[in-house]
């Protein structure tokens, strides 16, 4: 007892001393009450452990009764709550944290005066809505409302900004940055000589406005659309999807607004009549792998794609993330495990089925198929009805909504083949299950058959059941074929059961036949041969293909489950879709589907969209995000160097600008602060080692693009040529060796080779090899963020990569058209950095240049290869090349 | 031995204070190393001092472990594919008598199979048994060779996995997830104890088998960690790494004179600009120079003496498993941290004469038989042995039931994929020497005594390598991860 009247003197006295020292001073959930929860309270009473039924996430939680049947806090009276109790306690077995050190007096007057204000919950910056912020005063150094910012921040840490730095460097920054290469010489050229105080915006501007802004923006959005050519897993076969990197590319050269932009990637098979570029932007979600591995669960795969395109619409889209609350409670974080499935409905109702086709794919006709078939649904429109004519023309153009093949079960002799396929057995048996016949009186089916004679016969909801229909099946050659029939129409869902026997097939494991997919539909063309024909001749057209969206019609749809501890064969409780309940709410009337899921991304009042476009394209610029953790705003990560700045900008995106991130990026790159000199003294080392600041410009290491980027451009070999397939340039041999695919790499010809790095092939399992080493991604999932190294292997590749080989060869002829050998290497110089070349530097390149000469006239290599003299200056003249190629100045964005 | 290990770690920590202390007074004296951004995060040891992180300028650097460790460096030989324990250690000779009679419904209830359909039959053992040594182990005739060394090994006969797909089963073996993205464990092992040498790369895979594992490059790739510490392919056909190679005109004298040149110039870059990364990145290029000398230096087997060579039946030129054990000696003993063999063609499903368990499957055994007890005699001859864990198994095991590929009986005697036993063998590395921990049922299906996960065996080798597996961790989406995500304890019986 008389301990308990300690332990409440103690807690007055602390009070009281608190209010002593800090009188007025509130204590701030945010900034000094959440940072003591997440470090030494959450891990055992948050979101994943809730230790003694204690969690701390949510207010109404942490103020509810404990196990004990005490309350752990009692707003405003401290010295009865029994968390101020626990962390006060001496005896060990009491006290908390437990069996850790104990919270300091400091963190323990915090919680006591915040309890005793009434412990409000605050909310965390990023989950709350974007406000119009204050713009600071601008003084005589800052040109835009970003240096307001920043000069504020500069002062309170008795920092100065940096001077600006000089013409050609910022050239070379600010057209690495927009566009990914040096700037084409009629643009440089065009400001260098332009002394004009608008040089520079015009500079800008004409970045903007060339084709190669695009590609630069696209190579960065690849990474968080997970592109790759590939579909990944084991057998990591080819996939077609480049369609949609062209989409990006042209998206991001049109300013499309971001709203748009990211509305259209989720959703554009949900708008009115998408039109087919609609589509092929959906295919950001299709990007998912889809495992051909023999003996794989179609439907686990099929699940793990639909989490991905959750977490990725999270970490990429909204700087959050989204996977831990898979299987349970986000730890920090007020998003519950219920609500990631709920999330997940939106999603989980998409046509894909981890199927080796990947359907559903939208199919590129010829124009005059597609003139064809626009004629035949605005027949259909005018003669039948709206939807029919919508029906014909998804079904021509995607072949669905189909059913899959391998939905089928309880087999007897027959078996999904490979797992990809369904097929059949003399005698063979088996279900599709969950057919709803309704208004059908057709069945469009693709198969392929090798045994004559054979007999498919159809039963409703048992193998002895009513006969539905039996059909004759015709050898095909082994070919796929889209043949149908018609029968008389049943009401309802029902259990189909096939069988299947042919009198041709003597060995009872000779298989006869197989299935691709079935379409239940009507015969709306009975009556119009022409439109039959016209129909039938589109629908087995076999046209190039992309991957896209769409969702199950009613009749089709999943329920989604909870999956218990995230495991996906453990389903709880049914969950419709809906969004985090702390997060804004869901437009009123927008629909439960992807189209609405982007509506309430896009509103205004999403707290992450926006700045997490914002903070991206920070990162982008400066190499370091405002908030440093692009792929995570939350609680726990390192809170934003400048908020306000962060703010203004998301504010200003959505409501000055419209989403257009054009807007946004000269708003930046025009700023005093981006044109500072990035040089590095000892105060700003001491102030700011890794310039949070900004009172130096940033240098940081080009991206694994931009570095053979630079080197095709610097060479004069960079190809212009935009879009299509994507290309196969030098790779060492034996770098693909998938099992079960015997696909090459086949060196592309021509300018093929020497294309932008967006274009070259990724294949997932085995990446392009040098732009690993620089630290791209592998795109199996979501990269939000590239982390930079600095290793011995990335200077082999610039070294000695059949690329660069080939680069500083380039660079050596073209250095050749200078007269001296000074001014051929001030040329080169000048070339890859836009700086001339100092005394210093000439003269160590100089001496290089002489090595190479006494080895190439009379040195041991003329001795060894006994060649017909090949130019020992252009030999010498590609050794200095390759070392300019190399220098930190090259590979660095000054 | 013990004593070795503890005076190399004192010298070793000695060393990194002198550097530690260096890099204050003269480079922070210039301005620090602003690395942080990269390194900064990437804190092993709750308790290391971020700033001193800070002035790490080589993340390879060596580091100290957590703890005394037993072991230096890791061996991990992979059978891609996934080897049948049934042909090889776990004997059954219960299994013989079932032969050719239906699988008991019991064993196939709620069971799922990648290929088997139906009602199975059961395949006895397709291979010999004897007991050898002073431990008495069970080993087939298929391994003649490594039945001599069953005396320096631990068996782990009781291993399940929950993955019956060669892809996200290897992963999990390797990464600790069954999905793409984490790090490998010789990224978290680089990470956590930086490289011996700095003249090679502190983890390095080799492949035989004509084919990538089925996961791809991810299962030496290193996720979220830092792309440094991502595993180096050695190759023994073409560059023995990537681009070590100069090109054609470039004598060797040329190319020390362009990386002077080149550093030179990185040098009044340094003078002009401050910025202490350009000092990182001269290092690496010399550290470049220097490599491109050792690697070619230790993937080159042909100086090895004759007896190596007809003790691990390697032939200098060839790409072979054999070639590749040798090289995995030659890398441990060299100082490479993390040694990771994968071996391609050990999915013996039946479906053909190569994947058939008494035909392809023999065939396998022959080309690692011989040197993988080579290898586990030459670490020992040469003292390696004690510091260097030797792992060797697959990503699970074969069923006891012949495979029946779409409910019809395969062309030859072959066994599915099969989660709830398998074995793998240790040796070195502070292992006990001769001993077995974990035991199945009379026919081997499931796992009964002794049951271990490939989390525990993650944890197993961490903790031989001074690592509480639960405190290696990286900040990353705002939450510390780990090699053995929320699973894995240390297998303490099987450590000598």
């Amino acid at each position: 007892m008389r301990k308990i009247y300690y332990l409440i003197l103690l807690i007055f006295v602390s009070v009281a001393v608190v209010w002593y020292f800090f009188p007025e001073s509130k204590i701030d959930y945010n900034t000094q009450v959440k940072p003591i929860l997440n470090k030494k309270c959450i891990a055992c009473h948050g979101g994943v452990k809730r230790e003694a039924e204690f969690s701390l996430l949510f207010r109404q939680e942490a103020l509810a009764k404990a196990e004990s049947g005490k309350y752990a806090i009692i707003p405003g009276d401290a010295a009865h709550s029994e968390l101020v109790k626990r962390i006060t306690a001496t005896d060990p077995q009491e006290r908390m944290p437990y069996k850790k050190d104990p919270l300091t007096q400091d963190e323990i007057n915090i919680l006591t005066q915040w309890i005793e204000e009434g412990a409000e919950w605050g909310d965390h910056w990023a989950y709350v809505a974007v406000k119009e912020q204050t713009v600071p005063l601008k003084n005589d150094w800052a040109l835009t409302e970003v240096d307001a910012f920043v000069y504020q921040k500069l002062e309170e840490n008795n920092l100065k900004p940096s001077a600006a730095v000089d013409k050609a460097t910022l050239l070379r920054r600010v057209s690495l940055d927009l566009i990914g290469i040096p700037a084409p010489e009629a643009i440089s050229k065009k400001y260098l000589t332009n002394s004009n105080a608008d040089a520079y915006q015009i500079l800008v501007d004409d970045l903007l406005a060339s084709q190669h802004y695009g590609e630069r923006w696209t190579s960065m959005w690849l990474d968080l659309a997970r592109y790759a050519d590939t579909k990944g897993y084991e057998r990591d076969d080819s996939r077609a999807i480049w369609r949609y990197r062209d989409w990006v590319i042209n998206a991001f050269n049109a300013d499309m607004p971001y709203n748009q932009f990211i509305t259209e990637q989720l959703a554009g098979d949900l708008l009115d009549n998408p039109t087919d570029d609609q589509y092929i932007a959906t295919a950001f979600h299709r990007n998912t792998m889809t495992n051909d591995e023999g003996g794989t669960d179609n439907e686990e795969f099929r699940t793990a794609a639909v989490l991905d395109r959750v977490n990725t619409t999270w970490e990429a889209l909204m700087g959050t993330t989204f996977a831990c609350v898979q299987c349970h409670s986000h730890p920090y974080d007020p998003f519950t495990h219920d609500e990631y499935y709920k999330f997940m409905a939106f999603f989980n109702n998409s046509r894909d089925e981890d199927t080796e086709a990947e359907y559903p794919l939208l199919r590129h006709f010829e124009k005059e198929d597609t003139e064809k078939l626009n004629t035949l649904t605005a027949w259909i429109n005018q003669n039948i009805s709206a939807e029919k004519a919508q029906e014909v023309y998804r079904f021509a153009k995607t072949w669905q909504p189909s059913i899959n093949s391998i939905q089928a079960d309880q087999f007897i002799n027959s078996e999904l083949t490979d797992t990809k396929w369904l097929i059949f057995r003399n005698n063979a048996q088996c279900r599709l299950p969950n057919v709803n016949l309704t208004g059908s009186n057709r069945l469009i089916y693709r198969n392929s058959s090798w045994v004559n004679g054979g007999v498919w016969n159809i039963h409703l909801d048992s193998v002895t059941g009513p006969l539905l229909k039996s059909v004759a099946i015709k050898n095909t050659s082994n070919k796929w074929q889209i043949v149908d029939f018609e029968f008389i129409p049943v009401d309802g869902t029902h259990d189909l059961y096939f069988t299947y026997s042919s009198p041709n097939l003597k060995n009872a494991d000779g298989s006869g036949m197989i299935f691709d997919w079935f379409y239940f539909t009507d015969d709306w063309d009975n009556n119009h041969p022409d439109k039959r024909k016209t129909f039938w001749e589109l629908v087995r057209k076999e046209p190039p293909t992309t991957p896209i969206m769409l969702d199950n019609p009613d009749k089709m749809k999943r329920a989604t489950h909870i999956f218990e501890r995230g495991n996906w064969l453990v389903k709880g409780d049914v969950v419709e879709a809906a969004v985090p309940h702390t997060l804004n709410a869901f437009p009123n009337d927008a629909p439960a589907n992807r189209l609405g899921l982007a509506q309430w991304m896009t509103d205004p009042n999403h707290p992450l969209t926006a700045r997490t476009i914002v903070n991206r394209v920070w990162e982008q610029l400066f190499g370091i995000g405002l908030a440093e953790t692009v792929e995570d705003l939350g609680t726990q990560v390192i809170p934003p160097t400048h908020p306000e700045l962060l703010d203004h900008l998301a504010w200003k995106l959505v409501h000055e600008y419209n989403w257009s991130l054009k807007k946004l990026m000269r708003e930046i790159v025009l700023s005093a602060t981006y044109q500072q000199s990035s040089d590095v003294n000892e105060e700003l080392l001491e102030k700011d080692p890794l310039n949070k600041l900004y009172a130096r410009a940033p240098r940081v290491r080009l991206s694994a693009e931009q570095i053979r980027d630079q080197a095709l451009a610097v060479s004069g070999l960079l190809s212009n040529k935009m879009y299509g397939p994507s290309v196969m340039p030098y790779q060492p041999a034996g770098i693909w060796k998938s099992p079960w695919n015997g696909q090459d790499w086949k060196m592309s010809e021509g300018e093929d080779k020497h294309r932008r790095s967006l274009y070259t092939y990724l294949k997932r399992t085995a990446p392009y090899p040098s732009m690993l080493t620089f630290d791209g991604a592998s795109r199996e999932v979501c990269t939000a963020r590239r982390i930079r190294t600095n290793t011995p292997l990335q200077a082999l590749v610039t070294l000695n990569d059949s690329v660069y080989v080939e680069a500083a060869h380039h660079l050596a002829l073209k250095m050749q058209t200078q007269s001296s050998v000074k001014e051929q290497i001030g040329a080169a110089y000048e070339l890859a950095t836009g700086q001339k070349i100092t005394e210093r530097k000439l003269a160590a390149f100089e001496k290089l240049y002489a090595e190479g000469i006494k080895e190439y006239q009379g040195g041991t290599m003329v001795k060894v290869r006994n060649k017909k003299e090949e130019q020992p200056q252009l030999k010498a003249l590609s050794l200095v090349a390759t070392a300019i190629l190399n220098l930190d100045e090259v590979v660095t964005k000054n | 031995m013990n004593e070795k290990i503890i005076h190399e770690l004192q010298r070793k920590q000695l060393e990194e204070t002198t550097r530690r202390h260096f890099l204050r007074e003269c480079i922070a004296g210039m301005g620090g190393l602003a690395l942080a951004s990269v390194f900064g995060s990437c804190n092993p040891f709750e308790k290391q001092d971020k700033y001193a992180a800070l002035f790490s300028s080589n993340p390879l650097a060596p580091k100290a472990p957590q703890f005394i460790p037993k072991a230096k460096s890791v061996i991990y030989l992979h059978m891609a594919g996934a080897p049948s324990q049934l042909e090889l250690f776990d004997y059954k000779p219960a299994l013989h008598k079932l032969d050719g009679q239906d699988c008991p419904q019991s064993l196939l209830e709620g069971k799922k199979f990648a290929f088997i359909r139906g009602v199975p039959k059961m395949l006895g053992p397709q291979a010999s048994f004897k007991q050898y040594g002073q431990s008495g182990a069970w080993v087939s005739e298929n391994l003649p060779h490594f039945s001599s060394i069953v005396d320096e090994v631990t068996f782990l006969k009781a291993m399940q996995t929950d993955q019956f797909n060669h892809g996200p089963a290897q992963l999990l073996m390797h990464t600790g997830s069954a999905r793409l993205g984490r790090p490998s464990m010789g990224s978290w092992v680089t990470y956590g104890l930086g490289s011996e040498n700095q003249n090679l790369p502190g983890f390095v895979v080799l492949t035989s088998g004509g084919t990538n594992p089925d996961a791809g490059k991810s299962v030496w790739g290193s996720g979220f960690l830092p792309s440094v510490y991502q595993g180096v392919q050695c190759r023994s056909e073409g560059d023995p790494v990537l681009f070590i190679k100069d090109p054609e005109h470039v004598t060797r004298d040329l190319r020390k004179a362009s990386i002077d040149a080149i550093n030179e110039v990185n040098k009044i870059h340094y003078e002009e600009k401050g910025d202490p990364e350009i000092l990182s990145r001269i290092a690496q290029y010399e550290m470049a120079y220097r490599m491109q000398i050792s690697v070619p230096e230790v993937m080159n087997i042909n100086d090895e003496p004759k007896y190596i060579h007809e003790m691990y039946g390697t032939k200098p030129g060839e790409v072979s498993l054999a070639n590749n054990i040798l090289l995995a000696r030659k890398l441990v003993e060299k100082g490479v941290r993390f040694v990771q063999i994968f071996d391609w063609g050990w999915d013996s499903h039946g479906t053909d004469s190569n994947l058939a368990i008494d035909v392809g499957f023999v065939n396998k055994c022959r080309t690692v038989d011989k040197a993988m007890t080579a290898l586990v005699l030459d670490l020992k001859q040469r003292g390696l042995l004690d510091e260097t864990l030797v792992v060797w198994g697959g990503e699970f095991g074969r069923t006891p039931m012949a495979e029946n590929r779409e409910g019809k009986k395969n062309p030859f005697k072959g066994r599915d994929h099969h989660t709830e036993a398998f074995t793998i063998w240790m040796a070195g590395g502070g292992m006990k020497k001769g001993f077995t921990y974990g035991e199945t049922d009379e026919i081997g299906y499931s796992a009964i005594n002794g049951k271990t996960t490939p989390f525990d065996l993650q944890a197993t080798i961490l903790h031989q390598l001074g690592f509480d597996h639960e405190k290696l961790t990286y900040e990353f989406q705002g939450r510390p991860f780990r090699l053995t995500d929320v699973h894995g304890k240390v297998i303490h019986e099987i450590l000598g």
